[in-house]
């Protein structure tokens, strides 16, 4: 998967297992904050998607501090799964 | 009227001991029960320590380990009591929010195995919410009056308001209230995949504090006006002073930072056990050692109790017991009446680094004695932001409590039902009987709702949402302070099912988060209160096909009592693939069956005091007559009102619910009678609609009164609205 996929295939996961209903995944920018006032995500919406993408995505997200960091973005998110894979 | 109220029993089943003293010994000991679970697989969940109850041994079929421990608990405070349910009116009250889903976890697998298999389908109803109250009837009663509730992790505290509320109104002369809540896989799955548990048993207050223990048991206290008690000559072990409830209306599982709700209700609480912050000499905390709840919980106790909190211990119970959810605040009710009579002050166990962020005074590790403990304050918050205070005071103090009159005249202002028929107003409730509608048909909830911000509610809190919105809009609209009371009769089987089935399939990790709070018996509640910002009292009934009626009778003593000014009650009960195929496996062979199509219904009435309604200028749609409510025998007939002059109907949920030998003993026996399953399918929330369209058939000038009659197995409630 490119990173440019990688990253389409987050938004989808996002609006998907977060019920945002209505919402375009292609409107959801890459560098756009995920949490607090960009999306408006909260932290159950972060242990959700950290579920979905250990289930769909086979790579774990670690919990606490260092989640924080990775949920930052999309492409924030997406250079993780990126490098974990690389491995 | 005195209106003291004494606790004259206590009961207790905890993993510390079963009994009072068993666990009260090992509490202020410090000892702490929290420990590798036993009672089933644990392989896969990121944390499998949890406080359990050994030997809890479960009777009979349709037994359930909630239901065990509870009737072992409360039988332990009947006795010390010496309260006798032939000789008083005695009311039971319980608390809870898993039932018995450890025995129906075992039917969920072999459902998902064998998804025919009828002797599986017919079990898995068989230990819904309500069944621990109905086996401690069996065993224990019979008890005059019997109430089911869910606020989850407050539902203990709960039972105790409901149980002040029966006793200061006179309904019954004492009460046996309380909560019990077995482990169960769903509950450690779902607390695990919101990442809530500690790998190490719990540590409150404690800096490095990293989540709560999970935990089980059971709590039941007697309560008794002091007269009555006095009059038997009983020793008072604690008075019940005060209490509040309501809702943060914030988040499903985070508590609101800013602890301010639960502060104005430590306040209320006190103030109306007639105590001020100089009196309170102690503090359970609900301190569940999470990182989000001792901030929130530090700041609500230093913004009611002020400069006082710098001399008053506050504890939490959980660090040895772990949290037992519905359980919880009625055994640290318990724990907290004992520690105001035994001037004993129960400790936190493992509590070595407090966290000086929380700027609290502490009872690290061992209980110790106290020179006096005149009232103490104990603590409940549950999913969904519904949080409940109690105070406890020495019997003997020379201050009474600042309790307001009861309401006598309660009216309706405004009525909804959602489902089939469409989206329904107060006056088209009163047409919804004249016309047959699809059971069928497609319900759209989400036609009716903001996508994004009702993005957490799952179908029965979306259905919830837009019947309560719809009767509170004819109502006048929503004020913060109302309060919501919901019923269903077995909660999110479905969703329940779903949630366990990818954890056989997929691990314990895959259980998801998002959902696990959807799957609590008062998430509904919490939804709507949530989504419609309402932060009055909150929580939800069961009581079988009759649960919209007692969701009414519910509202109705909350707004008598002076709780909330405005309630809304109803029932919300989504269409169940499970209930559905349950059904069909019982009545496979039975000719009875009806056959009557189940569908997807919410229904919602709002009732509030007259004087309310008219310092508001709302509507005033009907007065509320009379309403009752009765288990066992039967309505005693003579006690119904007589239908004055004018039209009279009679509203009834189902044709086939034995009310028709009942209703031929009363004066309303010659009344036009309407059925509401008739016109909307079936379905457990039917009181509730049945109750909406009569105060819409009264609204619309259909008729001038209507008694809405409810029955189901070994309960009913007769309730008589009229347009004055």
């Amino acid at each position: 998967m490119s990173p440019a996929q990688l990253r389409a295939e987050l938004k989808r996961l996002i609006v998907t297992e977060l019920n945002l209903k209505g919402r375009d995944p292609a409107s959801i920018e890459d560098d756009a904050p995920l949490f607090g006032t960009g999306l408006g995500l909260d932290s159950l919406d972060a242990l959700q998607l950290a579920m979905s993408i250990e289930e769909q995505l086979h790579v774990r997200i670690p919990e606490g501090e260092e989640a924080r960091v990775i949920f930052g973005s999309v492409r924030a998110i997406a250079d993780y799964l990126a490098r974990v894979q690389a491995g | 009227m005195s209106t003291r109220l004494w606790v004259t029993g206590l009961g207790l089943v905890t993993p510390l001991g079963v009994g009072v003293e068993a666990t009260w010994g090992r509490l202020v000991r410090g000892d702490r029960a929290i420990r590798p679970i036993q009672l089933f697989d644990v392989a896969g969940q990121r944390v499998g320590v949890a406080g359990e109850v050994d030997g809890v041994e479960v009777p009979a079929s349709g037994w359930s380990r909630t239901s065990a421990m509870a009737a072992t608990a409360a039988e332990e405070a009947m006795r010390a009591a010496g309260i006798d349910v032939a000789r008083a009116r005695v009311g039971l009250v319980v608390g809870g929010t898993t039932g018995g889903m450890f025995e129906t976890e075992q039917l969920l697998a072999r459902l998902h195995a064998e998804p025919e298999c009828r002797e599986v389908l017919v079990g898995m109803l068989s230990h819904p919410l309500t069944s621990t109250g109905d086996r401690l009837d069996e065993r224990l009663g019979p008890f005059a009056r019997l109430r089911t509730l869910s606020s989850a992790c407050s539902s203990g505290a709960n039972a105790l308001v409901v149980a002040a509320g029966w006793l200061l109104a006179g309904e019954v002369d004492a009460v046996v209230a309380g909560g019990s809540d077995g482990l169960c896989r769903l509950t450690l799955s779902g607390f695990n995949a919101l990442g809530a548990l500690d790998a190490e048993p719990c540590r409150p207050f404690d800096r490095r504090r990293r989540g709560t223990s999970l935990g089980e048991g059971a709590g039941f206290l007697v309560l008794e006006r002091a007269e009555s008690a006095r009059a038997r000559g009983v020793v008072p072990i604690a008075e019940l002073a005060g209490w509040a409830l309501g809702s943060e209306a914030h988040h499903i599982t985070n508590p609101a930072p800013d602890g301010k709700v639960v502060a104005s209700l430590i306040a209320r609480a006190v103030a109306r056990a007639g105590l001020s912050p100089r009196d309170v000499d102690y503090v359970n905390a609900h301190g569940t050692g999470t990182p989000l709840n001792e901030p929130m919980e530090a700041l609500a106790l230093a913004g009611a109790l002020g400069e006082e909190l710098a001399r008053i211990p506050v504890s939490s119970s959980k660090a040895q017991l772990g949290h037992s959810l519905g359980a919880a605040g009625a055994i640290e009710a318990a724990i907290t009446a004992l520690v105001v009579s035994r001037r004993t002050l129960v400790p936190t166990a493992g509590l070595e680094e407090p966290d000086p962020a929380l700027g609290l005074v502490h009872v690290p590790q061992v209980g110790r004695p106290a020179s006096r403990v005149r009232a103490a304050v104990s603590n409940a918050f549950g999913f969904g932001g519904m949080d409940t205070v109690l105070v406890f005071a020495d019997p003997d103090r020379d201050t009474e409590p600042q309790r307001g009159a009861m309401a006598t005249s309660l009216v309706v202002t405004g009525a909804s039902v959602f489902g089939s028929c469409g989206l329904l107003g107060t006056e088209e409730c009163g047409s919804l009987v004249d016309r047959h509608h699809d059971p069928g048909a497609t319900v759209d909830p989400d036609a009716h709702l903001d996508g994004m911000r009702a993005r957490r509610l799952d179908r029965a809190a979306r259905l919830g949402a837009v019947a309560v919105e719809r009767a509170l809009s004819d109502s006048g609209g929503a004020d913060a302070p109302t309060g919501l009371v919901l019923a269903s009769a077995f909660g999110n089987v479905d969703g329940s099912a779903a949630f366990m089935h990818r954890i056989f399939d997929k691990g314990a990790r895959s259980a998801s988060p998002a959902e696990f709070p959807n799957l609590v018996p008062s998430s509904p509640v919490g939804h709507v209160s949530i989504y419609l910002g309402l932060c009055g009292p909150a929580f939800a009934t069961a009581d079988l096909a009759t649960s919209g009626e007692s969701a009414f009778m519910q509202a109705l003593q909350l707004v008598a009592t002076g709780e909330a000014s405005r309630v809304v009650a109803g029932a919300v009960e989504p269409r169940s693939d499970i209930v559905e195929r349950v059904l069909a496996a019982l009545f496979a062979h039975a000719t009875s069956q009806k056959g009557t199509q189940r569908s997807d219904v919410a229904a919602a009435v709002v009732v509030e005091t007259e004087a309310e309604a008219r310092r508001r200028g709302a509507r005033i749609v009907a007065h509320v007559r009379q309403a009752l409510e009765w288990r066992g025998r039967g309505l005693p007939v003579t006690d119904l009102a007589t239908p004055r002059e004018g039209r009279a109907e009679v509203i009834l949920a189902r044709a086939d619910g034995g009310a028709g030998p009942l209703l031929a003993r009363t004066p309303w026996s010659s009344c036009p009678q309407l059925v509401c399953a008739q016109a909307v399918g079936e379905s457990d929330g039917l009181g509730a609609v049945a109750l909406a369209v009569a105060a819409g058939r009264i609204a619309s000038g259909r008729t001038d009164q209507a008694l809405v009659l409810g029955l189901a197995r070994g309960r009913g409630y007769a309730v008589v609205l009229g347009r004055e």
